[in-house]
Formats: structure tokens, C-alpha cells, sequence
């Protein structure tokens, strides 16, 4: 029973962690509009924290520079299992107006796996809060898997 | 020394201890009140807001998560100093009178102010201590912080402690008087003490001094997650990290009910007074009663949040930490001192 109760709590409850990867700071507004009054995501319980340690959802825009790339890494390492990683914008799935430049590493999902992709430049909000849901799905799975 | 009255008395004390008004109570109401204090601020924000239930979602979901233990920090500390803030909580919780109920009825003495000014302070080292473990750099910035505002804390709270004492024993023409079943003792007998002209300054500043020590909103720079990642427990995952959240939900009901036992102490004679004129006697009448209690108890605990929690947090921006330490020297103090100079001249 505690552990159903674990499962459905990780589903109720993502809080989320962002890491801007070289994005043009479009994405990284529009994911602070999700949680503004007129979209307000904390009402699926979604909270920002501040610290990859209270994180259960990773959300990272931008294209993943070559300066980024390790710190990148290393931030999602932080984040203690079980852990979703979204990317937001069309920049961490293809590299998107960036693509071909000397200074991108990405796509991101060349190093980690990726669970959700939300696409777009920038995605709506709407789009944005449908990502996320979808990833605490994953992430319950996740949980599920766990011992 | 086995005898059966042994063994009823023991289980009668783990009953106390466990369930009420010990681990289960505070558990569930604490989060609860922190539930509403975070659908409140929503609502007053023009948002929708999480659900009442969301901080029970958030705990459990910290007991399923992984732990990380930082390779920098002292596991033993890192673990335990978050039991030992929630175990000093549930003790004081103990020591706090439910208006005409008291656990420690036949030892009246057992605690006064004093003992839960000290309890009060375990809590904050004990995140103080688990924070400094972990050796990260935002811990260190929150550790400074955090122990300006205990600092900038006590003084009023000593200060309103103080005025209840003296006025409470000039009534009683004894002095001061510190015990706090003492003090809603004469409450019952008398009437709260919210109706002397004297402790109106000290109930105020008691209502300011509750967001200040549970470290919420506008006084919550030692945990500012947006400049200082949470300070203290910038380090903290899984289960320590559900129990340093509990704890703090868990403060929010200590400091209400604290309040409630130093000014509001008279409601239970009323009820039971009610209980009676309905016609219950004996051991109904006292259950009735009890549950009553508690559960006015409870809607004033959320009542209190309301007011000194939730709205101040909606309608103020976070103070610096020399501006936190300068308000409560200052304005807090000052009105404690009021008080204080007010049930020194027996007003
Ligand atoms: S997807 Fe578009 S808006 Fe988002 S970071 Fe890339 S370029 Fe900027």
C-alpha cells in the first residue's frame, strides 16, 4: 500500500529543474509564463526548485553549446533517480536556427536519454504543460520500475 | 514495578506520543495547514493552486526518491539531523496545552516558556547542522542567514513570554508565572487574556514573530531558493528532505497552537460550560468536549495561518537579512516591550 502511495504521489507531485543550455532566453520566458496565473502549472502540483537535488523533471532549452555540454551533464547527474529529462524548443531536439555552428554539441539526445520533446519556437505554454504531464507519467513509470 | 496500571500508563503515554497530540496529529494537521496556507496564497494570487492534499503528494513523493549523500559530507549528521528538529517539534507539541487538556496532568511543572523557547530552537540547528555537513557553499550563505534570523527571533519571543508571565502572575499575585499549563490554567478560571488592554501589543507581536520563525515568505531569506538554491538544504534529496519539509510544516502548527495556548486559553471553558448546559455528564461529556476542543483548536490554528502566513506572504516581497534583523529589534521587540511595561503597572 505505501508503495502505491509513493507512485501515485510521484505522479502529483514533479518539481521542476531548469537548465538553460545557450538558449535565446524565448523558451526559458515562455516556461516561466506556465507557471503565471493564466496557465499556472502548480495546480498539477508542479513547483520550480532551486537545486537539481529537489528536482524530479529536468527541462533543458537552448541548443547545448559546447561551452554548456559538461555542465549540462553533470547538472542532470545531480538529480536523484527516478528522474524525467524534457527538452523545450525546437534547439535541443535539432539544434533548430543554430544547426551547422561551430559552437553547438547538441542534439542533446546524442548524450542522454531524452523523455519528452516539446518542439517548437518557442512551444505554447500549452504545449509546454502537455510535455510536462506526459513526463510525470513516464516519471511514475519510473517509480514503478524501481525495486 | 510491572503491575498492570504500569503497562495502561505506558501505553496510554506511546498513545500520547504517537498519535495524539503527538507524531500523527501534528503530521496530518501540519500538512494540512500547509496545504491551505499554499491554495490561500494561489487564490489571493488569482491562480487556481495546487490541491489541499499537494504537501502529503510532495512528502511522499521525497520518501520514494533516491538519496544523495554528498562525497564532502558527514553521512551520520547528514541523516540525523533532520529526525532530531521533527522529534523536538513533536516534544513541544506534547508540552503545549489543548485548552483544558494537558498530557502531563499530574506533572503541571514538567515544562514552562523556557523549555519550549529551548525546543523551539532545536529545529533551526538541527538544519543548521545537517546543512553545514554537507559542505556545499549555498549551506554556508544559508547557515549565516538563518542564524541572524533564530537571533532576531528570540529576542521578542522572549520579550512576549516574558509580559504573559508577569501579567498572568500579577493576577495571580505570585510573580511571574512560566509554566504554560499554569498560565491557561488561569485563562480557564478567568477569561483569555487577549481581553487585557496589556497583551494586545505582545499578541501582535506574536503574530509577527510566526512567519518569522517558521521562515516564511518575507522572513525567509535563509532558505531564498531563488538567489541561494534553498540554502541549508540546497544539498538535501529524497526522504531527510521530506522531513525537513514536514518539520516546517509541522512548526507552522507548534506556533500556532502556541499562540493560541498564551492568549486565546479561555475557549475551553466555554466549551465545556456549552457541553454541559446541553446535558452530557461523565465520561461522554468529557470526550465530547475533548474533540470539541481539538477541533476548534484546529480551525484556529488555520485561521491564524490564514492571517499571519498565507496573506503576509501574498502581499510582500522578501526582506534582506539586515532588513529582517532591523524589523524585529526594532518594531517587534518594541511592541513586546509595550506589553511588557503595560503587566508591569497591572493594566
Ligand atoms: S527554440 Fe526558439 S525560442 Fe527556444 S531557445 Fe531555441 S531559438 Fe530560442
Amino acid at each position: 500500500m505505501f508503495k502505491k502511495l509513493i507512485e501515485e504521489s510521484t505522479g502529483k507531485s514533479p518539481w521542476l529543474f531548469h537548465i538553460n543550455a545557450g538558449s535565446c532566453n524565448g523558451c526559458d520566458i515562455e516556461l516561466v509564463s506556465v507557471l503565471t496565473p493564466r496557465y499556472d502549472a502548480e495546480r498539477l502540483g508542479f513547483k520550480l526548485s532551486g537545486t537539481p537535488r529537489h528536482a524530479d523533471i529536468v527541462v533543458v532549452t537552448g541548443p547545448v553549446t559546447q561551452q554548456s555540454l559538461a555542465r549540462v551533464l553533470r547538472t542532470i547527474e545531480q538529480v536523484p533517480e527516478p528522474r524525467c529529462i524534457v527538452t523545450m524548443g525546437s534547439c535541443p531536439q535539432s539544434g533548430n536556427v543554430f544547426r551547422g555552428s561551430y559552437a553547438i554539441a547538441g542534439p542533446l539526445s546524442k548524450y542522454v536519454h531524452v523523455d519528452v520533446d516539446v518542439a517548437g519556437c518557442t512551444p505554447k505554454p500549452e504545449a509546454v504543460i502537455d510535455g510536462l504531464v506526459k513526463a510525470t507519467e513516464i516519471l511514475r513509470e519510473k517509480r514503478r520500475a524501481m525495486k | 514495578m510491572f503491575t498492570p496500571a504500569f503497562f495502561t500508563t505506558a501505553l496510554l503515554y506511546l498513545g500520547y506520543i504517537l498519535i495524539f497530540p503527538g507524531f500523527l496529529f501534528c503530521f496530518v494537521i501540519g500538512l494540512l495547514l500547509c496545504g491551505i496556507d499554499r491554495k490561500a496564497v494561489a487564490r489571493m494570487q488569482k491562480r487556481v493552486g495546487p490541491p489541499i492534499l499537494q504537501p502529503f503528494y510532495d512528502f511522499f513523493k521525497l520518501c520514494g526518491k533516491e538519496t544523495i549523500v554528498p562525497a564532502a559530507a558527514s553521512r551520520t549528521t547528514f541523516m540525523l539531523a533532520p529526525l532530531v528538529g521533527l522529534a523536538a517539534l513533536v516534544v513541544i507539541q506534547l508540552f503545549i496545552p489543548v485548552f483544558n487538556f494537558r498530557v502531563f496532568r499530574n506533572l503541571p511543572e514538567v515544562a514552562d516558556m523556557i523549555v519550549i523557547l529551548y525546543l523551539l530552537l532545536i529545529p533551526a540547528v538541527s538544519v543548521m547542522l545537517g546543512g553545514a555537513a554537507t559542505g556545499s557553499p549555498y549551506a554556508g550563505i544559508g547557515l549565516s542567514r538563518e542564524m541572524v534570523t533564530v537571533l532576531a527571533v528570540e529576542l521578542p519571543l522572549v520579550m512576549v513570554l516574558l509580559s504573559v508571565a508577569k501579567a498572568v502572575g500579577n493576577e495571580l499575585g505570585t510573580g511571574l508565572v512560566f509554566s504554560l499549563s499554569g498560565v491557561v490554567d488561569y485563562q480557564a478560571a478567568h477569561g483569555s487574556l487577549i481581553g487585557h488592554i496589556s497583551m494586545i501589543p505582545a499578541a501582535l507581536a506574536m503574530l509577527l514573530i510566526i512567519p518569522g520563525e517558521t521562515g516564511n515568505h518575507p522572513f525567509d531569506a535563509a532558505e531564498a531558493e531563488t538567489e541561494i538554491c534553498e540554502g541549508l538544504l540546497a544539498e538535501y534529496s529524497g526522504a531527510p528532505l521530506g522531513i525537513y519539509k514536514l518539520s516546517h510544516a509541522v512548526k507552522m502548527l507548534t506556533l500556532t497552537s502556541l499562540f493560541v495556548a498564551l492568549f486565546l486559553g479561555g475557549i475551553g471553558t466555554g466549551v465545556e460550560h456549552l457541553v454541559a448546559a446541553v446535558g452530557l455528564t461523565g465520561a461522554v461529556a468529557g470526550a465530547v468536549s475533548l474533540i470539541l476542543q481539538v477541533l476548534i483548536l484546529v480551525l484556529l490554528c488555520i485561521v491564524l495561518t490564514l492571517v499571519t502566513i498565507s496573506f503576509v506572504h501574498a502581499v510582500t516581497a522578501r526582506l534582506k537579512i539586515e532588513q529582517l534583523f532591523k524589523y524585529y529589534w526594532t518594531v517587534v521587540t518594541g511592541l513586546a516591550l509595550i506589553s511588557l511595561v503595560l503587566a508591569w503597572y497591572g493594566f
